[in-house]
């Protein structure tokens, strides 16, 4: 407990912006040759299930393979001549009635198992802990019911929780091998996963939970586009008191920042919400990179005006319905935005809007998860990017 | 000389090789591009679908070797790459290679022949058929050229509709096209198996292999429409906007799904159902055994293709379809399972009380059924629900379905291959070169493919470019056995190529079979038979002898009651 307390505790503005990013942890398969440990309170069904199929494949497997090398070394035919024996029956019907009746009562067995199994998998208790899922091209946002949102899944150990989940584009799917649960995210629609932890993990750092060790597997296993293998995140389970005290903290973390150290805390916190797509050193990704040299730097958004604009999109802006070249038709007095900050905060709000030249429109929005705090922290980072190294830490003018 | 009159016993050698074989009876390109035979229609099959075999192949081999390591491995491959790779992969070895493999390569050849007919029912719309897969084939080649596609071969939407890589449509088209071929085929072997049985042969005396692909046709002419129409919609859907499959546009993805499985479950039959059939004539003509349970095999298959259509929700457990649903496609699914054990068990007592030679395609053909029980043993992982919850689109299913359409269909298909090798090209190829071949492939296969089976129940999902560290280990031994198995099937390649070359003259009948196609020469004249052969029991092995002036098997038809009686 004091050990996840000092955890949970370094998430203190200070300590955190100078811990190193650590190298990724090596690791082992957890469990046994066939699963890995179980960590649901459904998965105990699940698994009984899986391994009674399994050993019942070994007992068919191992038979037909003994009966298979048997014959084959009995009856081989050596040489060319036919050893023909007429007394080989054709056929037999008491023989044939009964491995036709006695796979049906086996696979009977079976389904029921897996029936039992599946109606509890797929009834959530109604006292289930309720977290909303979006899922999006390509990674997920958790949002708590008092406003916290979280990248990576944080949730109550020993109760059960819920996951009330939604996609912002194509079909992705939850699924965490550890608890044996996984369900697809279908736009347009809701869909509900449920589990029980009862097992707390602990929780590191934000910038360490992608590599660490701690924690469950989540993966998304709905194929979805390029980055459908980097959508895997961690599941962190907390005991109660600790849940909550997160939840508290991950709510309000950012208006404890001060204003001071908005863009350099608050700015790099929030840069790996986008670093899958953007760089800040100008290499190429799936979005524009925010100090891209030959179409125009974000930094101090000095040169923000070169950055050209999709001929094609739907937009009626230009100046006053001329439809725009560069982002310099569309940003202005009278114009479509009026400053750049304004254009910086609707791309992040409304990323189809308008589409900078050469990219597809692969921006999830970020409406309801960034405040104005928090748009705020990114223009400033934008604004100072001179500031920050290339993975986006925070390093000081002197760097 | 003319050939060998079938009805007569080939008591004499002949001396000299027939100069009226199908494959020297006209020559030149355009004697072969506009054929009407049936058997150089399978042979141009059979050509174009070992091509594609190897272009399937090598992104096969590109697939695993980018996973050897996790994030990047082949320098320049990126995940977008990578996606296109096994997308090319899925619906080459789909589409172009296991669907029409041994319906239209090698059921083209031997159907006609084994039912004593002089050509299929329809041999212009056999040509067609054919020209329409090159079509098809062309049209996914010209994907690649608009920028290739990466929506894996099941082309779910709506990232289908709306992925920037442009090949999407003239693949699709290509898909829908290559439907078209299948129906024709399947129209074809319907029409002929019911209207040109030779007199004597009443169905249940003709062989299995022609059961398996009676079935596979009604398949093949019942459910490819669907998929056709599908297709259609998604290309309705991605050029003109209308909203079919897309809830922005306020469809239905799962909708999307349901039409795809409606097809692709049942095509998974059309790819295992003649495989059945063909492991069928191997064992029961290597064992020189007369097939054990013949109805019921006859009839599994028909169960099977019928059962098909009804199980295609158990793709889509966990897509969010109604748990009714999901258990009623459960259950039903657990249905398939009995004809598919059946046909196991007969196999096995066809092998009790034989005569066992373990020549190249019989070792195939016991390759199969070792391949094909972990197939569908571990089918009950995914068919029981709350198992399926765990392993669905993980590795689990990759390597499940390996064992059903590679480690069985194309297994059957390359042991169906050999067994009719001596017919089609009229040379033996090397016995212990064909050994070899076998033991690397399925050595290969089984390292390939069982490892990842452990990926899948530790959960590795598929479609991976990049994964977690913990399971590196046993994608390198994965990959190390995709390498084994393709030296093997490279190994195939030489040594069949080399029979044409050096090989042995094949006889009529190498094997001891009693079908009929093992009664005309080898190759087979133009028109097969020149008089309607007649039929025995196409199983009964009691009058079949070595003959060692011929270096094959005679039939003693004066000791056969049956075809003493047709005389
Ligand atoms: C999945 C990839 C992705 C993620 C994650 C992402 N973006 Fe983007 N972003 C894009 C793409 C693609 C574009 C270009 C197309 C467009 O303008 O919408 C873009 C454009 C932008 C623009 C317009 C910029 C310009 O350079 O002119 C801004 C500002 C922006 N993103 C900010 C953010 C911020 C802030 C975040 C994180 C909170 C973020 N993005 C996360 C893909 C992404
Ligand atoms: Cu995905
Ligand atoms: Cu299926």
């Amino acid at each position: 407990m004091m050990h996840l307390l000092s955890k949970i505790a370094v998430t203190a503005p200070s300590l955190l912006a100078q811990t190193e990013a650590p190298a990724a942890e090596s690791r082992e398969l957890t469990g046994t040759f066939w699963l890995p440990e179980a960590a649901s309170t459904s998965a105990e069904a699940t698994d009984f299930a899986f391994m009674a199929i399994t050993w019942l494949s070994y007992v068919f497997f191992v038979g037909i393979v003994i009966a298979l090398v048997y014959f084959v070394l009995k009856y081989r035919q050596r040489g060319n001549q036919v050893v023909y024996q007429a007394d080989a029956p054709l056929h037999n019907t008491p023989l044939e009635v009964g491995w036709t009746v006695l796979p049906l009562l086996l696979v009977v067995a079976i389904f029921f198992m897996g029936f039992k199994g599946f109606l509890d998998l797929s009834t959530p208790p109604r006292n289930a802990y309720e977290i909303n899922v979006t899922a999006y091209q390509w990674g997920w946002s958790f949002k708590y019911p008092n406003g916290a949102t979280s990248s990576h899944l944080v949730v109550p150990a020993a109760q059960p929780v819920k996951l009330v989940m939604r996609s912002s584009d194509v079909l992705h799917s939850l699924y965490i091998p550890d608890f044996r649960v996984k369900k697809d995210v279908v736009p347009g629609r809701y869909s509900y996963l449920w589990f029980q932890c009862d097992e707390p993990t602990g929780i590191v750092p934000e910038d360490e939970m992608a590599t660490t060790a701690t924690g469950h597997h989540l993966f998304c296993t709905e194929y979805c586009g390029t980055d459908h293998s980097n959508m895997n995140r961690k599941v962190f389970v907390l005991a109660e008191a600790d849940f909550e005290q997160w939840e508290e903290e991950q709510a309000r973390w950012l208006d404890k920042v001060s204003d001071e150290e908005l863009y350099s805390f608050a700015g790099p916190r929030i840069y790996s919400k986008c670093a899958n797509c953007h760089s800040i050193d100008g290499s190429a990704n799936t979005g524009p990179s925010w100090g891209n040299p030959t179409s125009g730097s974000l930094a101090g958004l000095g040169e923000i005006w070169k950055r050209t604009v999709e001929g094609s999109t739907p937009v009626t802006g230009g100046t006053k319905g001329r439809p725009g070249t560069t982002l310099a038709d569309y940003i202005g007095s009278g114009k479509l935005y009026e400053t750049p900050e304004d254009y910086i905060r609707a791309s992040i709000y409304n990323p189809g809007e308008i589409l900078v030249g050469g990219f597809g429109p692969n921006m999830p929005h970020f409406r309801g998860q960034l405040g104005d705090r928090a748009i705020d922290a990114v223009i400033g980072m934008m604004k100072n990017l001179d500031q920050f190294d290339a993975a986006g830490k925070f390093v000081g003018t002197g760097g | 000389m003319s050939t060998i009159d079938a009805s007569t016993p080939t008591a004499v050698a002949p001396a000299a090789e027939p100069v009226d074989n199908y494959l020297t009876y006209t020559r030149g390109f355009l004697s072969w591009a506009l054929t009407l035979d049936h058997k150089r229609i399978g042979v141009m099959y059979m050509f174009s679908v070992l091509l594609s075999f190897l272009v399937g192949g090598i992104f096969a081999l590109l697939v695993r070797t980018e996973l050897l390591t996790p994030g990047p491995t082949i320098p320049g491959v990126d995940a977008n790459l990578y996606n296109q790779f096994f997308t090319l992969h899925g619906a080459i070895m789909v589409f172009l290679v296991i669907i029409p493999s041994i319906p239209a390569a090698l059921g083209n050849f031997v159907l006609p022949v084994m039912l004593g007919a002089k050509d299929v029912a329809f041999p212009r719309l056999n040509l067609g058929s054919y020209y329409l897969w090159i079509i098809g084939a062309i049209c996914a080649v010209a994907s690649l050229l608009y920028g290739g596609f990466d929506t894996g071969w099941t082309f779910y939407t709506p990232y289908s509709t709306t992925t920037s890589t442009g090949g999407v449509i003239p693949v699709v088209i290509g898909v829908f096209i290559l439907g078209f071929s299948s129906i024709f085929t399947g129209i074809n072997f319907v029409v002929t198996i019911h209207k040109l049985r030779p007199p004597g042969m009443t169905w249940f005396r003709m062989p299995l292999f022609l059961w398996a692909l009676y079935a596979t046709a009604l398949i093949q002419v019942l459910a490819t429409p669907v998929l056709g129409i599908t297709l259609l919609m998604l290309i309705v859907e991605r050029v003109a906007q209308i909203g079919l499959f897309d809830p922005a546009m306020g469809g239905d993805p799962v909708l999307f799904q349901h039409f795809f499985w409606f097809y692709s479950h049942p095509a998974v039959y059309i790819m295992i159902l003649p495989a059945m059939g063909i492991i069928s004539e191997i064992i029961s003509v290597h064992a020189h055994r007369h097939i054990f349970g013949y109805r019921f095999i006859a009839f599994s298959s028909v169960a099977i293709a019928i059962f098909s259509f009804l199980v295609w929700g158990h793709h889509m457990f966990t897509s969010g379809q109604s748990p009714l649903m999901n258990t009623l496609f459960s259950a039903i699914t657990f249905s398939v399972a009995i004809p598919s054990a059946i046909k196991v068990f007969n196999w096995l007592a066809t092998l009790y009380k034989g005569s066992i030679s373990l020549n190249t395609p019989m070792l195939y053909g016991l390759g199969f059924i070792f391949l094909f029980t972990i197939g569908g043993l571990t089918g009950l992982h995914l068919g029981t629900l709350n198992t399926d919850i765990h392993l669905h689109d993980t590795y689990f299913v990759v390597a499940h379905f390996h064992y059903v359409m590679m480690g069985s269909a194309l297994i059957a298909m390359i042991g169906g291959l050999h067994h009719w090798w001596p017919k089609m090209s009229g040379r033996m190829y090397n016995e212990s070169h064909g050994a070899i071949g076998f033991w690397l492939v399925f050595i290969g296969f089984n390292v390939t493919f069982f490892t990842q089976f452990m990926l899948g129940s530790h959960g590795m999902p598929r479609r991976y470019y990049d994964y977690q560290p913990e399971f590196q280990s046993y994608h390198v031994i994965s990959t190390i056995g995709s390498y084994i198995m393709a030296l093997g099937f490279f190994w195939t390649a030489y040594y069949l190529i080399a029979s044409l070359v050096s090989g042995r003259k094949a006889p009529s009948n190498p094997w001891g079979g009693r079908s009929l196609e093992w009664q005309c020469t080898s190759p087979p004249p133009h028109d097969n038979f020149k008089t309607t052969p007649s039929v025995g029991d196409c199983y009964d092995f009691s009058v079949v002898h070595w003959d060692e002036a011929e270096g094959g098997y005679v039939v003693d038809r004066d000791a056969d009651p049956e075809t003493r009686s047709a005389h």
